[in-house]
């Protein structure tokens, strides 16, 4: 391997590397290295500048590998490796050491950090010399969609992909179409009915050709990969469809914390306290009424019932302020003499409209009264005086006294949580949960409804709590980028995957069982295992378990790996 | 023990004024700029907090809404316009009603149109009452305005000034003792020797004829008015009670008669220059006027122009007969601008003001030496 | 100076890496004595893997990887956690101090979890004394 000519970059982004790593020293160790051609040192290695003196040391000093020393290459590896492709080599030519992240930033001992830089980048280069020359594949895109879920977001993907021509399975567990706002009365801050928003939706999707609507239907099995998906879908009690996609979009939506989990507020015990959705439905019946069929005067609302509450839930559900303030308007335009007081923690108005609705709130004259996060408000019976159902007790922050107030009917603003059958959705189309079990997206600000798996996608509330105008953004996002792999035709693949040597393998079909993509087929004839390319994801697990070292992962090969701890000790020992 | 909470407060204050507490969201800003506000007394956010939640009891023992002056800062910086320096001028009408034990000031802040047929009432049956004494009873002419056979004679105007008094003074007597109660007589955690009580009886006076307080405000103009309108008031209020026999006199008394023009011109000068103010809305403290507010200014021009002019009348033009009507239309504004504005409406702040100064004065001692004694012995605070 | 022991590092690319890259982000100081090597997931860790990092002088070897359930490979931590047992039964039966290898779980957030791990593993690896693998395995070749 004495003939690679290797070229060392040891970027020292300002002084973010270089205040503790001695630059100029890891690439004077590195230009001893065997196999290297040139080292050097620079301020800034990812600008135009450094690039640039990459691509001319490659051509002008004919350099087959390239090592850059630098931040971490989650970071900018794609950069430097179109910077290669530029200067006419293969990209995965390219090794970088991760001097930034995982040193400069995490050590203050300029020895130590140095000394592990210089280990860092003995060990890359030690690696890169056994760096193959590896192609990007294409393979063709399936225009079709399938979409989990028939509430707005889901409505909406659907619209936009078949108004764009493409054809979409929509997939609906429930009989009708429309999901959680379905349920929902008036929406906030503008108080539009949300049935005249789905009503429209709805008839637009039933009416699509492009569209087709399977209710009462589950995705059964997943399998395929980006372009090229097979669905098995169970419809209604016993039918089933197999389906083939090319994306897949997941909008299945949240459910309501069970309010029962809070046990002194009385859920399902005391007859008039009720869930937000309860209350939805006597709004959008019309008939506002206590068990006992009075007309209540007293309304309470209590906020964050399950969310921002490290026992239950501690993230916030955002919907519940707004839509609780949305009750104090619909309960006062439908019974002028009633009283409505909201229990709240914060208030959390920041959406578009929320703070200026909030304000009109106030001016209605419903009472605010703040609570302390971590504790509850206390629902006890109220006298033989009183002209009320219940009283709340509380202990109010902004007076800080302890008061109560009359209620005749107390809501409680339940938060939104992850749907019971999230993790199998999850499991079916490869995707991760969060903690908190929602689905999680490939990057939480720039890539907010791709996710690892790609060619699936998520959007609306199975992906985090969210409003009306968040779901449908991000359904449109989410079908504005299908409807983008469907305009290429074809969909590139990452040249990384795993090969088995065939005449290496035993057929023992070890890796069969074990690939969680399906992706080793076992040909009986050959009596051979065999990788589908396009369908592996390069996870290495085969590549561990073969008992004959018969597979291999390419661009993380025994080889490459061995030489990287060789290197990474070698440099260790002859220090220490 | 939890307070209750009445929804129904906020409501029933709007009568008084308060139309934009609902919007306070507790930012605490009006609390941080108030040049007035010092510990314990942070107004007026806690007040704003007590009324929009309907906390009756906490608001009738609150004396913060008479340490304010209403310069006006607060509702100038609130970002929400919740108004919280009109919000406590309404706080003041709404204790000014509940300290008043006959419910008629209660009536009037509600109704204005009681009020006002009240004023009218009182003022038709004095105008009746000085007309029947003057013609009737007091053996004097019309056509003689002072001294020898006047028509209304000076002591018997005199007398009736004094029994006219002293009823206002029980009246009002009673108001102040109930507010004692109401603010830090009841509170039984609260221990006030006696003995402070007269320590501190300086401040009565002091607040009363100099309102320092007051003074504490950026703007100083303000300060200046209500001081010259009220030290004018009180010259007055004097020379009519001790010095009638010189006011009423044949001869100019310049002693007294000086006092009474420069006592004239403060309360003209001043009470147009708050008419106008009304009127333009420009000062923010002019902003809203509440009906009780025009009542009283359009009272105290009509007395105090009635009261020059039969001077004028008398002394310039020696016009006895139309001194002598004017006279007692001028009494038919004086006696309902005493007997219902002081004890049952917004003139008796002028007695509320200084006893809060002094009565909170006595609660922030007991307060800090409470807290001490819990402090030294370690307990937690009472609830 | 003391001893400083020597430590690899295989992290997966998409949890533990990043949490690596993390506590980098967030400046969360730790100890410099392990080296990362990043492969994908925590199952492409071989067993040779940590067999190699100890005949090659190192002092301890620490996989990290996804938390159960959050793999981005679905469940290749799991096959990891599964490996794992019999690993530290060879190196057992070879006299190798148990706690010189080390399976963690790091997510993608935990930065500060990763540092806590790397400083506590750094303290034990410390006390343990330096590895004798390697100059047994030398002594060894050298015998025949």
């Amino acid at each position: 391997m004495e003939d690679r000519r290797i070229g060392v970059y040891v970027c020292n982004c300002g002084t973010n590397i270089a205040k503790v790593v001695d630059c100029d020293a890891v690439s004077d160790f590195a230009k001893k290295l065997p196999g290297v051609a040139v080292a050097r040192s620079y301020k800034y290695m990812c600008s135009n500048p450094g690039q640039e003196m990459i691509i001319q040391d490659i051509r002008e000093l004919s350099l087959d590998r390239v090592v850059v020393a630098a931040c971490s290459p989650r970071m900018h590896e794609p950069t430097f490796r179109k910077a290669l492709q530029t200067a006419g080599i293969n990209p995965y030519f390219l090794e970088m050491a991760n001097i930034r992240e995982q040193c400069s930033w995490v050590h203050d001992d300029a020895r130590a950090a140095t000394d592990k830089a210089l280990a860092l980048a003995h060990a890359a280069v030690r690696r890169v010399v056994h760096h193959e020359p590896l192609e990007k594949r294409f393979v063709d895109m399936c225009p079709a969609t399938l979409v989990l879920g028939g509430g707005i977001a889901g409505l909406t993907a659907a619209l936009e992909l078949s108004d764009a021509g493409q054809p979409v399975f929509l997939v609906e567990k429930d009989d009708h179409l429309g999901g959680n706002l379905a349920r929902v009365d008036l929406t906030a801050p503008y108080l539009d009915s949300a049935r005249d928003m789905l009503a429209d939706r709805i008839r637009r999707v039933l009416e699509s050709p492009k569209i087709e609507v399977l209710l009462r239907s589950t995705l059964q099995s997943l399998s395929g990969f980006v372009g090229n998906f097979r669905a098995e879908i169970r419809v209604g009690a016993d039918g089933a469809r197999t389906v083939d996609v090319g994306s897949v979009l997941v909008a299945t939506g949240f459910r309501e914390f069970d309010a029962r989990r809070i046990e002194h507020y009385g859920y399902g015990r005391l007859p008039n306290v009720v869930t937000s959705f309860e209350l939805e439905r006597m709004l959008r019946e019309g008939r506002i009424l206590t068990r006992g069929g009075r007309v209540p005067k007293y309304f309470a609302m209590i906020h964050c019932v399950g969310s921002r509450n490290p026992e239950y839930h501690g993230y916030c559900s955002r919907v519940c302020c707004m839509t609780a303030l949305k009750y104090g308007h619909e309960i006062k335009s439908a019974l002028p003499g009633a009283y409505v007081y909201d229990l709240y923690i914060d208030m959390h108005a920041f959406g578009k409209g929320c703070e200026d609705f909030y304000r009109r709130t106030a001016e209605m004259k419903t009472m605010f009264l703040m609570y302390a996060k971590g504790t509850t408000p206390e629902i006890v019976p109220s006298g033989p005086d009183d002209d009320c159902e219940m009283l709340i007790k509380v202990h109010e922050v902004l007076s800080g006294e302890e008061i109560e107030v009359p209620a005749d009917l107390v809501v409680l603003m339940v938060g939104m949580e992850a749907r019971e059958d999230a993790a199998d959705v999850a499991h079916l189309v490869s995707i991760s949960q969060d903690k908190d079990g929602w689905f999680i997206e490939s990057h939480p600000k720039l890539d907010p409804v791709a996710t690892t798996t790609e060619g699936v996608f998520i959007a609306g509330t199975c992906q985090a709590p969210k409003g009306i105008p968040g779901s449908v953004a991000q359904a449109e996002a989410a079908a504005a980028r299908i409807l983008g792999k469907i305009s290429r035709g074809k969909i590139e693949v990452d040249a990384v995957f795993a090969e088995v040597d065939e005449t290496r393998c035993s057929g023992c079909r070890m890796c069969n069982e074990l690939c969680p993509y399906a992706a080793i087929e076992y040909d009986a004839a050959t009596k051979r295992s065999r990788v589908i390319s396009a369908v592996c994801k390069a996870c290495g697990c085969c590549v561990a378990a073969c008992p004959s070292g018969a597979i291999q992962g390419r661009h993380f090969t025994d080889r490459q790996i061995f030489s990287q701890i060789e290197g990474v000790l070698e440099w260790a020992s002859s220090q220490g | 023990m939890a307070i209750r909470a009445n929804p129904r407060l906020v409501e029933e204050l709007e009568h008084y004024g308060a139309e934009d507490v609902a919007k306070c969201y507790h930012c605490g800003n009006c609390s941080a700029v108030c040049p007035f506000s010092r510990e314990p007394f942070l107004f007026p956010r806690k007040s704003m907090r007590y009324l929009q939640m309907g906390l009756e009891e906490k608001l009738l023992g609150n004396l913060e809404p008479w340490l304010c002056y209403y310069c006006g800062e607060c509702s100038e910086e609130c970002p929400r316009e919740a108004e919280p320096g009109e919000t406590m001028m309404s706080m003041r009408r709404w204790l000014t009603s509940r300290y008043d034990f006959t419910g008629i000031s209660k009536l009037f802040y509600r109704s204005w149109k009681a009020e006002l047929a009240a004023i009218l009432l009182v003022a038709l049956l004095t105008g009746a009452g000085f007309l029947l004494f003057g013609f009737r009873w007091g053996g004097g002419h019309l056509g003689v305005y002072a001294g020898e056979g006047a028509f209304l004679t000076t002591g018997a105007v005199h007398v009736f000034d004094w029994i006219l008094g002293c009823v206002l003074a029980a009246f009002l007597g009673i108001n102040c003792a109930r507010m004692w109660w109401f603010s830090i007589g009841k509170d039984r955690t609260l221990r006030i020797p006696p003995l402070a009580y007269l320590r501190q009886a300086f401040l009565l006076p002091v607040h009363f004829f100099t309102q320092k307080r007051y003074a504490e405000c950026g703007k100083k103009r303000p300060w200046a008015i209500h001081l010259a309108l009220m030290l004018s008031y009180t010259t007055m209020l004097v020379l009519i009670m001790f010095f009638l026999h010189a006011m009423h006199s044949e001869r100019t008394v310049w002693a007294a008669h000086g006092f009474g023009y420069l006592a004239t011109i403060g309360l003209l000068g001043t009470s147009i220059y708050a008419l106008r103010g009304r009127i333009r809305k420009e000062e923010t403290h002019y902003k809203h006027s509440h009906e009780t507010d025009w009542i009283f200014l359009i009272l105290l021009v009509f007395v105090a122009g009635t009261g020059i002019l039969q001077n004028v009348l008398y002394r310039v033009f020696h016009l006895d007969v139309a001194a002598n009507v004017v006279y007692v239309v001028h009494m038919m504004g004086v006696v309902p601008m005493l007997g219902l504005e002081v004890p049952f409406s917004k003139w008796a702040h002028l007695a509320y003001r200084p006893l809060a100064m002094y009565f909170s004065e006595l609660q922030a001692e007991a307060i800090r030496e409470r807290e001490r004694a819990v402090a030294a012995a370690g307990a937690p605070l009472p609830a | 100076m003391g001893f400083e022991p020597r430590i690899v590092g295989f992290l997966c690319n998409w949890c533990s890496y990043t949490g690596a890259d993390l506590a980098g982000t967030a400046r969360i100081h730790y100890a410099p004595n392990v080296r990362v090597i990043r492969v994908m997931c925590s199952a492409r860790v071989d067993p040779t893997f940590v067999v190699k990092a100890l005949a090659e002088g190192a002092d301890g070897v620490l996989i990290c990887g996804c938390h159960p359930g959050d793999c981005h490979y679905s469940e290749g931590n799991y096959k990891a956690m599964r490996r794992f047992p019999l690993l530290g039964r060879l190196l057992r039966d070879y006299g190798i101090e148990e706690d010189r290898v080390r399976l963690e779980w790091v997510s993608a957030s935990e930065g500060k979890r990763f540092a806590e791990i790397v400083d506590d593993m750094t303290e034990r690896v410390r006390r343990l004394g330096p590895s004798r693998v390697k100059t047994l395995l030398e002594a060894d070749r050298v015998e025949r």
